[in-house]
C-alpha cells in the first residue's frame, strides 16, 4: 500500500545532521537552539501561569480565606474532601461527563472535516454554520435547547411520542436524563470547532496519496482507514488531549443550562473549585479539589501520549 | 522564498519516500466513472449539509428574533419565533445605551495582540518541540501541556495576587501577558510539524540554512491551514472571553464587548433584548476573521506549497 | 527576507502595544486622584448605569458635602461578589464595599475584611431602620443597610376583573390557591396562569419560615410542607407554570406579569421601580396594585421576608472617615430621602419615607397598595451565620427535587433535614 510512504526512516528524527552526531559541542548547540525556540513562549507560560498553578498546589495544603495568612494543615483539606458526598458526585458526574463527550464530538468532527473538506460550492458557508453554535450566546444555546429538552412540550419529546415511545425521558428536569441532555448540548456545541483543527490537519495529507491509493484499487473505506487516519493521528491526538482536559474542566455550559442540577445531578468538578474557591472563601479546600482534576486528567494525557509515542513507532 | 523551496523540490525529490511527482499518473483512467459517483456524494453531502445547518442555527436564530423583540417578551412561553412587533431601534439603542464602539475597539485590539503573539511564540516553540532533538525535550513538552488539565478557576486569584503586586491589574497588559503565551498553540503547531516530514528540515539544513532559516522559509509556509486554525480559535476565544476581562479590568473604558453586554445584567433581572441585540453585532467580526481564514482549508494547499 | 518581514511585524506590533498600551477606547479617562482639592471616596458598585439608586446617592451626598469626589468602582452585578473577593485578595483599598447580599457580608465580615461600624449604627435610628439584626456579629456591626426589599404581591387588575374574581385583599394561602385557579385561562399560546412562582427557593421557603416562625438553619424543615403543598398543587392543576420550564426557560417574572401571562407574582419591591419604568415607556398596558403577602390564616398580623443591602467600610480603605461618615448619611434621613424618590424602597422606614415614596408618578394609589407596603413584621430572609451558605446550597438542591417531581414534598423534606444535619450542623 501506498501508506508505506508516509513512514520516515528513523534516523532522520533526530534534528542533529548524521554527520555530526555524538559531537558533544554540537548536542549542545542544538540543545541551545531548542531553547531559543522555546523561550519566547516559555517565559510568559512560566511567569503567568507556572508559578501561580504552583502557588495554587501549594495552597491545597493550607487553610486560606484570601485575606488571612496561609495555615499550613497538612492533608486536612484531602480528608475533608474524600468525606465529602458532594466531591463523589461532582466527581462522577465529571467523569460520565466526560465518558460521552469525548467520543461522540471526536467522532462528529471529524466526519464534519471529512464532509467540508472538498470542493464543493458554497463550502465556506457550511463550514461557518458548523461553526456557528460555538460563537453563539450560551444563554440563547441553553434557553433554546432547554426549550427543546421541555419534558412534555418539547419538540424532541414530541417527536419520541409520535414514533412510539410511550414515556420519553424527563430531561434537564430529571436526575437521571440531565447529563445526557447536557452532553448532546455540548456536542453540537462544540464539534464546529474541533472540526476547524480536523480541517487544519486533513491539509497536511498529500493528495497523491490518495490518488495513489485510489490507482491501487482502494475503496473509500480503505482510504480512510489507510489514509486519512494515519496521515491525521497527530492532530486526532492533539483533539483528544484536548477535548479530554476541556471536558475534565466543563464548567460554563453546565452553569447556564443546568446550574449542577435538578439536586446535584450534573454538578462537576469546577463547579465546586469555584463555589468553594472565589465564592465562598476557602481556597485551601478548592485547590486540594483541582490538585485532585489535575492528576486525573494528567494520568489520563499520559497514558494517551503513551500510546501515541508507541504508534508514532 | 522561491529558489529556496525550488531547491528543496529537487532535493526532497530524492528521497523516495515522498511521492511529490506522481501527481497526475493514472489520474485520467478512471476519469467519468469518478466524476459521477463524485456528483453523487455531492449531492448527498448538499442534503446532510442542509439539514445539519438548519438544526445548527435554529438557537442563533433565536438571538436574531429575540433581539428584535422587547425585553419583556423574550422569554414567553411557549417560545414566540417571530416577534410580534420588530423593535428595530434595538439596533440603534445599543450604541447610545453602552459606548459599544469603544468596546468592539477594546476587544479588537485584545484579540488582535494576543492572537499575533500566540501564533508567532505558539509556532516558535512547536519547532523548538518537533524538529529539534535535544535531552529532556518530551518530558518538557509533557509537563507543558499537562496545565492545561489546571482548571483557571483554581490558580485565578493567586495569578490575580500576582498581578496586582506587579501593578498590571486594570490594564490590557495583563490580559495579554496572560493569554499571549498559552500551551493550546504550543500544543497544536506540534502537531501539526509532526506531519510535516523532517527530510525537507533536513534537505534544508544540508543546503546551509540555520534553525531559524528552516523555520521561517520552510515550515511556515507549509503549515498555513495550521496557523489559520490557531489565529482563528485564539481570536474567537479572546473575543468571546468574559471571565479573563472581567477580574483584571475594572474601568469602564477598559472593557471588552463581552463586558459590555453583561452590562445589561441588573441585581435581579436582566435586559436580555439588548444582549441578544449586541451578542447578534458581535458574531460579525468573527464571522469575517472565518472567511478570511477558512480559505487556508482547501485540500491540496499543503502539496502545491511544497512543490513551490 | 521573509524573516525581516517577520521581525518588522514583531517590531510594530509590540510599538503598538506600548504605545496604547493602556488607554482604552471606551469613555472619557477615569481622573486618579480627587478633582481639585476634593478627597477622593471610592465605592463599590454592581451595574452603575442599570442601578439608578448610586448615582442618586453620590449626587446628594456630593451636593451636601461639597469637599467629597465620590468615585465608583463599577462591577457587573453578575460574579459582583467574585470580583470583590478577588480585588480584596489583591489588597485593594477602595474605600466604601456596597455588601449586594447579607451571605455576602458574613463572609467579608468574619474574614475580618471589613472595618467594625457599629458606632455607625448606633447613631442610627435603630428603631425604624428595617433588618437591622441581618448584620450583626457577636454584637458588633461591621455594615450599615440603606436599602431594604421586601416581599409582596403584584396582581394585574383587568384579569381579575375579565375572571370576575375579587382583589386579592389580605389573602389566605388557600384562598390564594382558589383565586389563581379561577384565574387561569387558555391554552398554548394564549394559557394565562393564576399565578407566577419564580424558581428560587426563597418563594417557597423564606415565605413559610417567615410566616411559621420556622428556622432555615435550624436542621429541622416540617414547617415547609403546608408551602409546597400550595405551590406543588398549583402547578399540578396548571394554574401556575411548572417550575422545570421557568428554570430551564429562565421565564423573566418580569415577561410572565408584563406579557400578562401571570395574574399573581409574588416578588421582592425592587421590581416596583422597573415595572413603573416599563409602564411610562408604554410597554406595559393594563392596570395593576400591589396587595400584601398572603399569610397562613385570617386576621393576622401581615408578615412577610426580606433583605437588607448596605455599606460597609473596607479594612485597607485609605479614607476610613469620610467612608464611615457617609456610612451614617446614606443610613438616615438623607440617603433614604435620595433614594425613595426614584423608587426604591429605603432601609429607614418613616412614616415621611412612604409619603415621599408614593408621590413617585405611576405608583398604584389605592389603598391596597399602600398598606402592602407597611407589613406588620419583615422577618430576615435567612438567619446569618458560617454556615448559612453551606446550608443554602442544600435547600436549593432538594428544592429543586421537590419541584420537579422527582421526589416528593415529605421525602425532600426528610433529606434537608437529614442532610443539614449530616453535612454542616455536625
Amino acid at each position: 500500500m501506498t501508506t508505506q510512504t508516509l513512514k520516515r526512516p528513523k534516523a532522520s528524527r533526530t534534528g542533529t545532521s548524521p554527520r555530526s552526531q555524538g559531537n558533544r559541542k554540537q548536542a549542545r548547540r542544538t540543545t541551545l537552539i531548542g531553547w531559543t525556540f522555546i523561550l519566547p513562549n516559555f517565559l510568559g507560560f512560566l511567569a503567568f501561569t507556572l508559578i501561580p498553578v504552583f502557588a495554587a498546589f501549594a495552597l491545597a495544603f493550607m487553610e486560606w480565606n484570601s485575606f488571612s495568612t496561609p495555615e499550613w494543615i497538612g492533608l486536612r483539606n484531602f480528608q475533608e474532601m474524600f468525606g465529602s458526598e458532594t466531591f463523589w458526585i461532582a466527581l462522577m458526574n465529571t467523569v460520565g461527563y466526560t465518558i460521552g463527550h469525548v467520543p461522540l464530538t471526536l467522532g462528529l468532527a471529524l466526519l464534519l472535516a471529512m464532509l467540508l473538506n472538498r470542493k464543493l460550492k458554497g463550502i465556506g458557508f457550511f463550514r461557518v454554520a458548523i461553526f456557528f453554535p460555538y460563537i453563539t450566546s450560551l444563554v440563547a444555546v441553553a434557553v433554546v435547547w432547554n426549550m427543546l429538552f421541555n419534558p412534555t412540550t418539547g419538540p424532541i419529546n414530541q417527536l419520541l411520542e409520535a414514533i412510539g415511545i410511550a414515556n420519553p425521558p424527563g430531561w434537564t428536569s430529571s436526575s437521571d436524563w440531565a447529563m445526557p441532555a447536557v452532553i448532546i448540548t455540548s456536542v453540537w456545541r462544540d464539534m464546529g470547532y474541533y472540526m476547524i483543527l480536523f480541517l487544519a490537519g486533513l491539509q497536511a495529507i498529500p493528495n497523491e496519496l490518495y490518488e495513489a491509493a485510489e490507482v491501487d484499487g482502494a475503496n473509500a473505506w480503505q482510504r480512510f482507514w489507510n489514509v486519512t487516519v494515519p496521515g491525521l493521528r497527530p492532530t486526532t491526538f492533539f483533539v483528544l488531549v484536548m477535548l479530554t482536559v476541556s471536558s475534565f474542566k466543563v464548567f460554563d455550559l453546565i452553569v447556564v443550562m443546568t446550574d449542577g442540577g435538578p439536586g446535584r445531578s450534573t454538578t462537576v468538578l469546577s463547579q465546586l473549585i469555584y463555589q468553594e474557591g472565589i465564592t465562598e472563601g476557602n481556597f485551601g479546600y478548592s485547590s486540594a479539589i483541582s490538585l485532585v482534576l489535575f492528576l486525573i486528567v494528567l494520568t489520563v494525557t499520559v497514558v494517551q501520549f503513551k500510546l501515541q509515542q508507541r504508534k508514532e513507532r | 522564498m522561491t529558489n529556496v523551496t525550488e531547491d528543496l523540490k529537487t532535493e526532497a525529490s530524492l528521497a523516495p519516500a515522498l511521492p511529490l511527482e506522481r501527481q497526475g499518473s493514472g489520474r485520467r483512467r478512471s476519469r467519468s466513472r469518478k466524476e459521477i459517483t463524485s456528483r453523487r456524494v455531492n449531492l448527498l453531502c448538499y442534503g446532510l449539509l442542509a439539514v445539519l445547518v438548519a438544526g445548527l442555527m435554529v438557537p442563533f436564530i433565536w438571538m436574531v428574533s429575540s433581539s428584535l423583540k422587547l425585553n419583556n417578551q423574550v422569554f414567553t412561553v411557549p417560545i414566540q419565533w417571530i416577534p410580534e412587533e420588530f423593535i428595530w431601534s434595538n439596533y440603534t439603542e445599543i450604541w447610545s445605551r453602552i459606548p459599544m464602539m469603544g468596546y468592539i475597539q477594546n476587544t479588537l485590539y485584545l484579540a488582535v495582540i494576543i492572537t499575533f503573539l500566540q501564533v508567532l511564540t505558539g509556532s516558535l516553540a512547536a519547532y523548538g518541540f518537533s524538529k529539534v532533538r535535544f535531552p529532556g525535550r518530551d518530558a518538557l513538552f509533557l509537563g507543558y501541556i499537562a496545565t492545561i488539565a489546571v482548571p483557571w478557576q483554581a490558580y485565578m486569584v493567586p495569578q490575580y495576587i500576582m498581578m496586582q503586586n506587579l501593578g498590571l491589574t486594570n490594564t490590557f497588559w495583563s490580559l495579554i501577558l496572560l493569554q499571549a503565551f498559552g500551551a493550546f498553540g504550543v500544543f497544536l503547531m506540534r502537531q501539526y510539524y509532526m506531519t510535516i516530514p523532517d527530510e525537507l528540515c533536513e534537505a534544508a539544513r544540508i543546503d546551509g540554512l540555520s534553525e531559524y532559516g528552516i523555520w521561517a522559509r520552510v515550515i511556515l509556509p507549509l503549515s498555513k491551514p495550521a496557523l489559520a486554525s490557531l489565529a482563528l480559535l485564539t481570536f474567537v476565544n479572546t473575543w468571546n472571553d468574559y471571565m479573563g476581562p472581567f477580574i483584571y479590568l475594572t474601568s469602564n473604558r477598559l472593557w471588552t464587548v463581552q463586558l459590555g453586554l453583561r452590562s445589561f445584567v441588573g441585581q435581579f433581572d436582566a435586559e436580555y433584548a439588548m444582549i441578544m441585540t449586541g451578542s447578534v453585532i458581535s458574531v460579525i467580526p468573527i464571522l469575517i476573521i472565518f472567511l478570511l481564514g477558512q480559505r487556508y482549508f482547501i485540500q491540496g494547499i499543503a502539496t502545491s506549497g511544497m512543490k513551490g | 527576507m521573509k524573516r525581516n518581514v517577520l521581525a518588522a511585524a514583531a517590531v510594530a506590533a509590540t510599538a503598538v502595544l506600548a504605545l496604547t498600551g493602556c488607554g482604552g477606547a471606551a469613555g472619557p479617562a477615569e481622573g486618579g486622584g480627587g478633582e481639585d482639592g476634593k478627597t477622593p471616596l471610592t465605592v463599590s458598585v454592581w451595574n452603575y448605569e442599570g442601578t439608578p439608586e448610586f448615582k442618586a446617592l453620590f449626587d446628594a451626598y456630593e451636593e451636601e458635602n461639597p469637599d467629597i469626589d465620590i468615585q465608583h468602582i463599577d462591577i457587573l452585578a453578575d460574579d459582583y461578589a467574585e470580583k470583590v473577593t478577588t480585588m480584596l485578595a489583591g489588597g485593594d483599598t477602595t474605600d466604601v464595599l456596597t455588601m449586594k447580599s447579607p451571605m455576602e457580608y458574613a463572609r467579608y465580615a468574619s474574614r475580618g475584611q471589613l472595618q467594625d461600624v457599629s458606632d455607625v449604627v448606633g447613631q442610627l435610628d435603630t428603631e425604624n431602620t428595617a433588618n437591622l439584626d441581618a448584620y450583626e456579629v457577636d454584637g458588633k456591626y461591621f455594615a450599615a443597610p440603606y436599602r431594604q426589599d421586601f416581599w409582596l404581591l403584584y396582581y394585574n387588575k383587568d384579569l381579575f376583573d375579565a375572571a370576575g374574581v375579587e382583589y386579592p385583599e389580605n389573602l389566605t394561602w388557600d384562598e390564594y390557591a382558589e383565586a389563581a385557579k379561577s384565574l387561569a385561562s387558555g391554552e398554548g399560546g394564549n394559557k394565562v396562569y393564576g399565578a407566577y412562582h419564580h424558581y428560587w427557593r426563597s418563594v417557597v421557603q423564606a415565605i413559610a419560615s417567615a410566616q411559621t416562625g420556622g428556622d432555615l438553619i435550624g436542621g429541622e424543615y416540617d414547617f415547609l410542607a403546608d408551602q409546597y403543598q400550595t405551590v406543588v398543587d398549583l402547578q399540578k392543576e396548571g394554574a401556575a407554570l411548572d417550575w422545570a420550564t421557568a428554570m430551564s426557560q429562565q421565564t423573566g417574572y418580569r415577561t410572565m406579569f408584563e406579557t400578562q401571562q401571570a395574574a399573581m407574582v409574588p416578588m421582592g419591591t425592587w421590581y416596583i421601580a422597573p415595572l413603573v419604568a416599563a409602564q411610562e415607556a408604554g410597554e406595559v398596558d393594563f392596570n395593576w396594585g400591589l396587595a400584601p403577602m398572603p399569610q397562613i390564616s385570617d386576621g393576622e398580623d401581615i408578615t412577610t421576608f426580606g433583605s437588607p443591602t448596605g455599606f460597609a467600610v473596607n479594612k485597607n480603605a485609605e479614607h476610613s472617615e469620610e467612608a464611615k461618615a457617609f456610612l451614617a448619611w446614606a443610613a438616615g434621613d438623607g440617603g433614604a430621602a435620595a433614594i425613595a424618590e426614584i423608587g426604591v424602597v429605603p432601609a429607614l422606614q418613616t412614616d415621611t419615607v412612604t409619603e415621599a415614596y408614593f408621590q413617585l408618578e405611576g405608583l398604584p394609589a389605592d389603598d391596597l397598595s399602600k398598606e402592602a407596603f407597611t407589613p406588620e413584621e419583615t422577618k430576615l430572609e435567612m438567619p446569618i451565620s458560617d454556615v448559612t451558605s453551606d446550608i443554602d446550597a442544600i435547600l436549593a438542591e432538594e428544592h429543586e427535587l421537590i419541584m420537579v417531581g422527582e421526589k416528593t414534598i415529605e421525602q425532600g423534606i426528610a433529606d434537608m433535614t437529614k442532610r443539614v444535619q449530616g453535612e454542616v450542623l455536625n
